[in-house]
């Protein structure tokens, strides 16, 4: 009995203290209601262990959109992946600080909840472990993350958010790279117009999208599968190399020289806006790529069997590849881009 | 009585303690490890492409090459004490117990081990670069292993893999000087060995094992044990002799400026041993000084 008057007693002093005290707070952190679309693959186990919270997502968009994030103030995440582009590039490599060079084209950020491999090379399997990447890369914004800390530790916008964000953890690393995963996670698009005909809303493909659904699903759907348009494996498909010597594709992860030059299937969910193609752009336009797949692409032993038995092209008529890109135009996704 | 009894033991202990002290050996002491970079026994002096001073060594192929950087990263360092008893140094804490070789610094050819217990040391063990539990670019955990690693004239981050370089050789071979160029480092995520944690990658870390020539006796004295590192088992190891080729044909041989993890591994077992019946790869002890 002494034990609960006593329970009793400090919990009414706690209560007390919460009404008047001020340093005391109490952060409302709702989870982000978002869209799944039901037919999209499973999510990345990461997801669950950083769901998007409002104050998260809000926190990484800030971030995202940040250049102090590069070691002189001038780029930020969103220089190289830029809404209009799907949060891709439209340069042929990512360029950085100073004018650097990259190696390869910055991929659009899109849908990142439901693939299980990042980048072009999969290099990376949690979304979470990604944002330090570019933040330290010399070719990039070359920081560190301790350097980004020290410019943003005493503004007060983020304190706050961050505050809010992690349950009043303040502003650490983890904050950074969950906020930043949690953000490019809402990221999902999925109201093209193809999406709308799937669902049976009252859009209907033209003929000539109809006639490139057919050449896609005899063509191009072994790879590009699912709501995605990608099954997220790595493939050589006899693409141009990259000059650069820093190249080796997917074998440069995992050391199999079957993975020599391999790169992971892009999806082609907006891809009319995530010009130019190819790992290092070698392509301009999406007639340049079906004009390179139709004349044959570049041998190579690991060259995907399903280029090797069709002697290493994939055939397409004019009118087959114009139809075929009046189909992937469909996939594009106004809203998403911010049309 | 008893508390008189009480009372002298306690000055006594003092006394024991104290005389035990003035003639007596410490607890603890340095170990110093010096490295010396060689190519088969000569220290490697480093150059520019057409630099007549520098080192050349010439493989079990023919190829004539020498280095105009040489760096590589020790860490995991264990010493075995004669009775067998392990005594780790620092081994999860990359700031006081992980150092960059870096043969163009001299300062960096010798690493202090403090705090070394009393005892006569028969064998040791270290990693050449970085365990993969560890091996994450954690500037907040360790900012000054990372500072020191990723300084300018060092570049020891592997940005992408976000992991550290475990080794980087710049250097020109064959008589017309093509460049070569290694870096090694993990590219691991998991444990290789255990299958429900590894995912993919590979692992260049390497575990070395060397018998000491004589006994360590640390204690009074600071011993050095003197590391020789030959880096004619680049290309010459006991895993792979190496020919050097400039074509992108990465079956054949190994293409030295083409940074694929499987060209990679051929180095990384020929100078740090493949991790089962080669625990040693280029490290030898030269000498132990007492």
């Amino acid at each position: 009995m002494k034990h609960i008057i006593r329970t009793v007693a400090i919990l009414l002093v706690f209560t007390s203290c919460n009404k008047d005290d001020s340093e005391y707070v109490s952060y409302n952190n709702p989870e982000v209601s978002l869209d799944i679309p039901i037919n999209f693959p499973e999510l990345n186990s990461s997801f669950y262990t950083n769901i998007p919270t409002l104050y998260g997502v809000e926190l990484g968009e800030k971030l995202f959109n940040d250049t102090k994030l590069s070691a002189d103030n001038t780029i930020s995440c969103a220089s190289c992946h830029i809404q209009e582009h799907a949060f891709a590039d439209h340069n042929a490599i990512g360029i950085g600080i100073e004018g650097r060079l990259g190696l390869r084209n910055p991929p659009p950020i899109q849908n990142m909840a439901f693939m299980q491999v990042y980048n072009w090379v999969g290099n990376k399997l949690q979304l979470e472990a990604q944002p330090l990447v570019p933040i330290i890369t010399h070719e990039e914004m070359d920081s560190s993350i301790l350097e980004v800390i020290g410019k943003i530790e005493t503004d007060k916008d983020y304190i706050t958010l961050f505050n809010k964000a992690f349950n009043g953890e303040g502003i650490t690393a983890d904050g950074i790279y969950n906020s930043i995963a949690q953000y490019e996670y809402s990221l999902i698009s999925a109201n093209s117009k193809y999406d709308k005909v799937q669902n049976g809303e009252e859009e209907t493909f033209t003929e000539a999208e109809a006639l490139g659904y057919a050449v896609f699903q005899e063509k191009c759907i072994s790879c590009h599968s699912t709501e995605l348009f990608t099954d997220q494996s790595f493939r050589n498909i006899g693409f141009p190399l990259n000059p650069d010597n820093e190249e080796a594709g997917r074998a440069r992860v995992t050391g199999e020289i079957d993975d020599y030059m391999s790169f992971r299937v892009p999806s082609l969910r907006n891809i009319e806006y995530t010009a130019p193609y190819g790992s290092f752009g070698q392509f301009k336009t999406l007639e340049e790529v079906l004009d390179y797949l139709d004349t044959g692409v570049l041998e190579a032993d690991n060259l995907d069997p399903i280029l090797k038995d069709n002697d290493n092209r994939i055939p397409l008529t004019d009118t087959e590849k114009n139809n075929l890109i009046s189909f992937l135009k469909t996939l594009s996704d106004e809203k998403f881009v911010g049309l | 009585m008893k508390n008189l009894k009480n009372y002298l033991l306690i000055a006594i202990i003092p006394l024991a303690i104290m005389s035990c002290s003035d003639d007596d050996i410490p607890v603890a002491n340095n170990v110093i490890l010096e490295f010396n970079n060689t190519f088969e026994g000569t220290t490697i002096v480093l150059g520019d492409e057409t630099d007549t001073d520098a080192t050349v060594n010439t493989s079990d192929a023919g190829q004539v090459h020498h280095f105009s950087e040489l760096k590589y990263v020790i860490s995991n360092i264990r010493l075995i004490k004669e009775d067998g008893t392990e005594i780790p140094y620092n081994v999860n804490d990359l700031d006081n117990g992980a150092t960059i070789v870096n043969q163009s610094k001299t300062e960096t050819l010798e690493y202090v081990l403090s705090d070394i217990p009393t005892a006569n040391y028969s064998q040791i063990k270290f990693g050449l670069g970085v365990k993969s539990e560890l091996n994450t670019l954690d500037q907040v955990s360790f900012p000054n292993f990372y500072d020191a690693a990723g300084e300018n004239d060092t570049e020891m981050h592997w940005e992408w893999g976000t992991g550290y370089r475990f080794t980087k050789i710049e250097g020109f071979y064959d008589t017309d000087n093509k460049e070569l160029s290694f870096h090694s480092g993990s590219t691991v995520e998991g444990t290789v060995d255990d299958e429900s944690t590894y995912t993919q990658g590979v692992d260049a870390y390497r575990d070395i094992t060397l018998n000491l020539t004589t006994a360590a006796i640390v204690g009074e004295n600071a011993p050095t044990i003197k590391i020789e590192a030959d880096f004619d088992y680049l290309l010459s190891g006991n895993s792979y002799t190496i020919t050097l080729v400039t074509t992108s044909d990465i079956t054949n041989n190994a293409t030295p400026s083409a940074h694929t993890a499987t060209e990679m591994t051929k180095f990384v077992d020929n100078i740090g041993g493949n991790g089962s019946d080669d625990i040693t790869g280029m490290f030898s002890i030269t000498a132990v000084e007492n």
